[in-house]
Formats: structure tokens, C-alpha cells, sequence
């Protein structure tokens, strides 16, 4: 039963390399065609959620390798949505693979039974839900962040930004990051409050000391820092952009990291 | 044999003084005269700053040569240009499929003086119009510019070489583009109200910038600049309270000394939250220090960075224009294709009406001869025709296929020399005389009979 991940993992797949040879060639059509791609991914994914309960053994969103789906799903709906209205095509590659290689992930070995304490499965799947849109929201922001750094960073050398496929300005970029920290971090917020509701229920206490929880907590600060930076103190939009990436790679290793390492 | 020939000159042949010699504004006079002689069929003539090329179809390549060198030294240089030997010297013939070539060249841009120009397409369809308004653009140069613009198209779109913008100001908006989302809700404050502020003023104006404010030594030099593009003037020492509010700076003033110190963009900077500030300086000695660009928000191109990125620009347009010139080929073989095809026509239609004007006229021989009833008369129409039917299809059909090749043209002379098709007046008149009154030995009935 896992046709629709495997039609999803596929589409993204076409999808990232039809957005890289629309990006290098140039091939405006192709460049379109990929994001058509990346839609119809979106729709099979959607599709693959919504019959994961026909699924034998039936995996629970709080397994890992789905929990990435659904954040790679998220971020592609952020982009598809960002697309619309701003020229963002640079984008497409990065999501399309990350989703590609989410999407194919979680297909791959047994999928754990879903641990669920004595709060039926509300907390787990909203703790799931909100982390993974917080995630998508502040990994888009990370990615304008990069490409504000290389288009900032191609200006400041006075060379010429590969302009044959419209890339998207500083100023775009710059709106991206700050809308989807804004967006990306309250949803961020309520992960972490449900993932500690989610412990509480579990274990009685709201922090375990886990190497995950502990590093969650300490991104969660820094991205704190980032916010108040960014929209109360006057950080500059190139710092923003550093902090972006930053902020995201270290969240990465809270999520995934920190259990890799443990 | 139709054949398409041009004659022209252009930037690289001839200077601009003898080119505006030939320059014609309304085409379709001198056209309908070109025209009316018996060597041209069709006309066409493109008539721009840097160009005029004359497209013609003919029976007769050798003469309309000729015509169209008379026509270059009378009515478009209306006998004063230069001597035929010097008009020889600077233009240029071209014919057949270096005609068509060059055609699709000249519309995809990549012959033009800057490459990858977005006008001379515009130029080509007007010249195109204005032959086709005058009556004088049959099939074949219809045909042949319906195929330029589509090879400008593909041109425009399957290759970069008309992406990256050449000229200095354009250069600009290419960087303005980069940094601001849109100008649209963009400032700008010009300083200074000389003839390179206005040409890049009317580069940021054409893309839409916003507000504009000019600030001048003399402010009633700003005040008709601003007046012009519908801006307001000010004086120089307003300059610090103008520079916070200021998105695109363009300067360009006289002077030693840089008007736009590192501390005085700082102190702008600091009221403007993060938000990027464009500055251009295109005043010699600049009129910027150097260090502003150190800004973080600040990006500062001098005349020659802007020079130095259209340059590299220019080299990319280049080897954007071998990938063109690709596209310009499988054009021109596609339009050869339809070319033959077009001469395959006649000939085929000749052949057929060869075939059945012999099995006619052999028909009405033998059916008075052998005193045939009309019911056998019929039978024999059919047998005949079917004879003949079978006979045409193979050399008919080999004929159609061939039109694709390179080689169908040569085909077409085989085709009409074996059957004799060029001397088929000939033909026709000594054939019922030369025939003999009993079929020859090799008449294919013969086989069948036996």
C-alpha cells in the first residue's frame, strides 16, 4: 500500500531534476513543468495521509520517517504557495529533492507502533502536525536565507547573479525570511508546548532530559533570540538571512541530530 | 526555379553616412517598382539605422542580381550614392539558402550590431507588413518570414542571448532588478541633471520607477529634469534629509571630491531599518567613496563596474549566440524541406499531365483504328489509366519523399530531364506524328500480353 508515497517520491524526484535542467539550460518550460510536477507530488502525498490507515501495519504520524513526510509535505505547500507570488524558482530544486527523499523515507523499513501514553492520539498528532509546519515554515526561511547570501554576496563581488532564469531579488528574499520566521515560529512554539504535553501525559513530568528534548528546548531559545532580533531590535537583512540558516541547521540537529548522536 | 536572392548592406559593410544614403522610411512605393520588373517576383526591403537588405524571389538569379544592383544605385541611392564598383564593395549578395540563412539571422538578432537587440524583430515585421500592405510579399516571402519570426522566437527562448542586458543603463535596472522586488514603490534621488543621469533615468523610468528627485548644483537644470520625467527638484543641501528616504541613488556631478561620503551613506543607513540602498555613480572622478560599497546595505556600482558587467554580458550573448546559430540551421533545413516541396509541385503535376496526355491521345488513335463500341472504349480508359496509375506511383511518391532530403532538388532536374517534362510543349505537339502505328517493342503491354 505504499503506491501513493512511491508516486509521490517519483514525482518530487522528476520534479528536482526537471527544475535543475530548467534552472541550467535555460528551459522556462521545463522550469514550469517541474512545478507542475512539484504540485502533483503534493496531491499524491496528500493522497498516500490521507490512506495511511489502510496501510498493514498502519504507521502513526508520530513515526520519524513519517513525521519528515509531513514536514516535507508542509514545506512544498509553503513553496507552491510562495511561488504564486513571488519568483522564487530557485527554490524548487532543494524542496523537490528534500520531499523526494522524505517521501521515499518514510516508505522504508517497519514503521514503529505509535506511542501514545494515555492521551488517545490528538496531542501526539497535533505535537506532529505543529512541529512539522514550524519546521517547513523555518526550513523555507533558511533556504531564502542561503540564496540572500549568495545573490548578496555576487553583488557585493560585482559579479553578475546568472540572471537567464529570473532569480528572486534581495528584497524578495528578504520578505520570504521574515514572513515565514513570523509564521514558522509561534507554529514551532506549540510543537514544542504539545510535545511536552505529549510527555507529560506519558511520564508525569513536562521535560525528560533527553538529548532531543534538551536540544529542542535550546533551539527553540536561540530561535527566541532570532525573532526578537529580527522584529524588535533592528537586525539587518543580511544578518537575518545568516541567522536563518543558522537557526535552521540547528534545529535540523535537534530534530534529527541529537537522536543520531544518542 | 524559384530562388531567393538578397542584396544589402549593413553595419559591418558600409559606414553610417553611406547607409542613411539608402535608408528608405516608406518601402512600398519603391517596392511596387522593383516589382514591376519582369526578373523580380516578390520584394521585400528592410530599412533600419544599421541595415537595409533587399529580399527578392526569382526565375532568374543570374539578372535579378542585376536588378537589384540598379535598384540599390538608382532608387534607393537615387544616383548619389557611390560608384557601382564602390556599392559593389559595400554590400553583400546572398542566394538561396545563405539568403534564407541570413534572413533568419537578421530576425533571431544575431547578425545586429549589439546581439540579441529586441528591435530589429519589430524592424523585420514592419518591413514585412509594409511589403505584404503593398502587395509585392507572395507565398515564398511570406513563408519565409513567418519562418524568421518563429526562428526569432525559438531563439528568444531556447537560448540567453538576449537575457543579459549590453548597454550601461540597462545594466543598472538589471542590478536595481536584483536587489528590489519591483520599482514601482521605489525612490530615487538623481544627483546631478546631466545627459548620463537622463539616459538612466529613462532606463528606471521605463521599468516603472517610482519617485524621483533630482538634486542639482543648479536647480533650474533639476528643475527641468524633474519637470521632464515628472519629479521634484531640490537643492544640494538638502541632500542629507533626501538620502535616508532614498532607495536608488544615481549621481553624476563634477568635482575632486566625493559628494557621498562613507560616513554620510552610514548615517543614511542607520534610519532605513535593513533596507537595501542601490547607489550607482557614473560622475568621473566618482562621485561616491569606494568604501560605501563596504556597507552591508549599500551596493555601489561605479561606470566601471556597470561597464565592466556589460562587457562580460556581451561575451556571454556571444556564446549564447553559437547555441542560435544551431537553431538558425535546423530552420533554414526545415524551410529548404518546404522549398522543394514547393518546386516538387509543378513537377509532379507536369509528369501526371504528360502521362495522361500520352494515354489519351494513344487511346483515340487505336479506339477509331480497331472501330471499339463506347462500353469497350470505357474498358479500355480504365485499363489505361490504371496502366498508367501504377506506373506514376513509384516515381511520384519517390519524388514527394525526396522533397525532405537535401538531395530533392536534384531529384526534381533528374525527374524533368528523364521525362522529358521541360520539353513538354515539344513532346505533346510531335507525338501523335512520331509514334509508330503499332506498339513499340519495349511497350510494357508486350509483358502483359505475353
Amino acid at each position: 500500500m505504499y503506491a501513493l508515497q512511491y508516486i509521490a517520491a517519483a514525482l518530487y524526484l522528476a520534479a528536482g531534476v526537471g527544475a535543475v535542467l530548467g534552472l541550467s539550460l535555460p528551459a522556462p518550460k521545463v522550469l514550469r513543468g517541474a512545478r507542475w510536477g512539484l504540485a502533483l507530488g503534493a496531491g499524491a502525498q496528500f493522497f498516500a495521509f490521507a490512506t495511511l490507515h489502510r496501510n498493514q501495519p498502519a504507521p502513526s504520524l508520530t513515526d520519524l520517517g513519517y513525521a519528515i513526510a509531513v514536514m516535507a509535505w508542509l514545506a512544498v505547500l509553503v513553496t507552491l504557495f510562495l511561488l504564486t507570488r513571488i519568483r522564487l524558482p530557485g527554490f524548487v530544486p532543494p524542496v523537490a529533492f528534500v520531499g523526494f527523499l522524505a517521501t521515499f523515507a518514510a516508505t522504508l523499513g517497519r514503521p514503529e507502533a505509535a506511542a501514545t501514553g494515555d492521551v488517545g492520539t490528538t496531542i501526539p498528532h497535533a505535537h506532529v502536525l505543529l512541529a512539522s509546519a514550524g519546521l517547513a515554515a523555518l526550513g523555507i526561511a533558511g533556504l531564502a536565507g542561503f540564496f540572500f547570501l549568495w545573490e548578496h554576496r555576487a553583488l557585493k563581488r560585482r559579479r553578475s547573479v546568472a540572471r537567464n532564469v529570473p532569480m528572486p531579488s534581495l528584497e524578495a528574499l528578504d520578505r520570504v525570511n521574515r514572513v515565514t520566521l513570523a509564521v514558522g515560529f509561534p507554529l514551532l512554539s506549540l510543537g514544542v508546548l504539545t510535545g511536552a504535553l505529549w510527555l507529560d501525559a506519558q511520564m508525569g513530568s513536562y521535560f525528560g532530559g533527553s538529548l532531543h528534548e534538551t536540544w529542542m528546548v535550546i533551539a527553540w531559545t536561540i530561535y527566541l533570540g532570532l525573532v526578537a532580533l529580527r522584529f524588535v531590535g533592528r537586525q539587518g537583512a543580511r544578518q537575518a538571512a545568516a541567522s536563518a540558516v543558522a537557526g535552521f541547521a540547528f534545529l535540523i540537529f535537534a530534530v534529527l541530530g541529537a537522536r543520531v548522536v544518542s | 526555379m524559384t530562388k531567393i536572392v538578397l542584396l544589402g548592406m549593413n553595419h559591418r559593410t558600409a559606414p553610417v553616412d553611406v547607409r542613411e544614403r539608402f535608408a528608405v522610411d516608406a518601402t512600398g512605393s519603391v517596392l511596387r517598382k522593383l516589382v514591376d520588373r519582369p526578373e523580380i517576383a516578390e520584394a521585400t526591403l528592410i530599412s533600419t539605422c544599421n541595415r537595409v537588405e533587399v529580399v527578392v524571389t526569382t526565375e532568374n538569379a543570374d539578372a535579378a542580381q542585376h536588378v537589384l544592383y540598379d535598384f540599390f544605385a538608382r532608387d534607393l541611392g537615387e544616383g548619389e550614392g557611390p560608384s557601382p564598383g564602390a556599392l559593389s564593395e559595400m554590400t553583400y549578395l546572398r542566394e538561396g539558402r545563405q539568403a534564407v540563412e541570413h534572413v533568419f539571422r537578421v530576425a533571431s538578432a544575431i547578425d545586429s550590431m549589439v546581439v540579441g537587440e529586441p528591435q530589429i524583430l519589430g524592424q523585420v515585421k514592419d518591413a514585412y507588413r509594409e511589403a505584404s500592405d503593398a502587395g509585392v510579399c507572395g507565398a515564398v516571402l511570406s513563408r519565409l518570414f513567418q519562418r524568421a519570426f518563429a526562428t526569432a522566437k525559438r531563439v528568444k527562448n531556447e537560448t540567453g542571448i538576449a537575457q543579459r542586458p549590453v548597454s550601461v543603463a540597462r545594466v543598472a535596472v538589471d542590478l536595481a532588478k536584483q536587489i528590489f522586488e519591483g520599482l514601482e514603490d521605489k525612490s530615487a534621488l538623481l544627483i546631478g541633471a546631466g545627459e548620463m543621469i537622463e539616459a538612466a533615468l529613462v532606463a528606471l523610468h521605463d521599468h516603472g520607477l517610482g519617485e524621483r528627485r533630482v538634486v542639482n548644483r543648479t536647480q533650474a537644470n533639476a528643475q527641468a529634469l524633474a519637470d521632464r520625467f515628472g519629479g521634484s527638484a531640490h537643492a544640494l543641501d538638502e541632500l542629507d534629509r533626501l538620502l535616508p528616504d532614498s532607495d536608488v541613488v544615481l549621481t553624476c556631478v563634477g568635482g575632486d571630491d566625493p559628494i557621498l561620503t562613507r560616513e554620510r551613506v552610514e548615517r543614511s543607513l542607520a534610519g532605513r531599518r535593513g533596507r537595501p540602498l542601490f547607489l550607482i555613480d557614473i560622475g568621473v572622478p566618482r562621485n561616491v567613496d569606494p568604501g560605501v560599497h563596504q556597507l552591508e546595505s549599500a551596493y555601489l556600482y561605479d561606470l566601471d563596474d556597470l561597464q565592466e558587467v556589460a562587457a562580460a554580458n556581451e561575451e556571454e550573448r556571444r556564446r549564447e549566440s553559437e547555441r542560435a546559430e544551431r537553431i538558425v540551421y535546423e530552420e533554414r533545413e526545415q524551410f529548404e524541406g518546404w522549398m522543394v516541396a514547393l518546386q516538387a509541385v509543378p513537377t509532379i503535376r507536369d509528369l501526371r499531365d504528360r502521362a495522361e496526355g500520352i494515354r489519351q491521345s494513344e487511346i483515340d488513335r487505336f479506339a477509331g483504328r480497331l472501330g471499339l463500341d463506347g462500353s469497350q472504349v470505357d474498358t479500355l480508359e480504365q485499363l489505361t489509366r490504371s496502366i498508367v496509375n501504377k506506373l506514376m506511383h513509384s516515381p511520384i511518391s519517390r519524388l514527394r519523399d525526396e522533397t525532405d532530403r537535401e538531395a530533392g532538388l536534384v531529384r526534381l532536374e533528374e525527374a524533368r530531364t528523364l521525362f522529358g517534362l521541360d520539353r513538354d510543349d515539344d513532346a505533346r505537339e510531335d507525338a501523335p506524328e512520331d509514334a509508330p502505328d503499332d506498339p513499340p517493342d519495349d511497350d510494357p503491354d508486350e509483358e502483359s500480353r505475353a
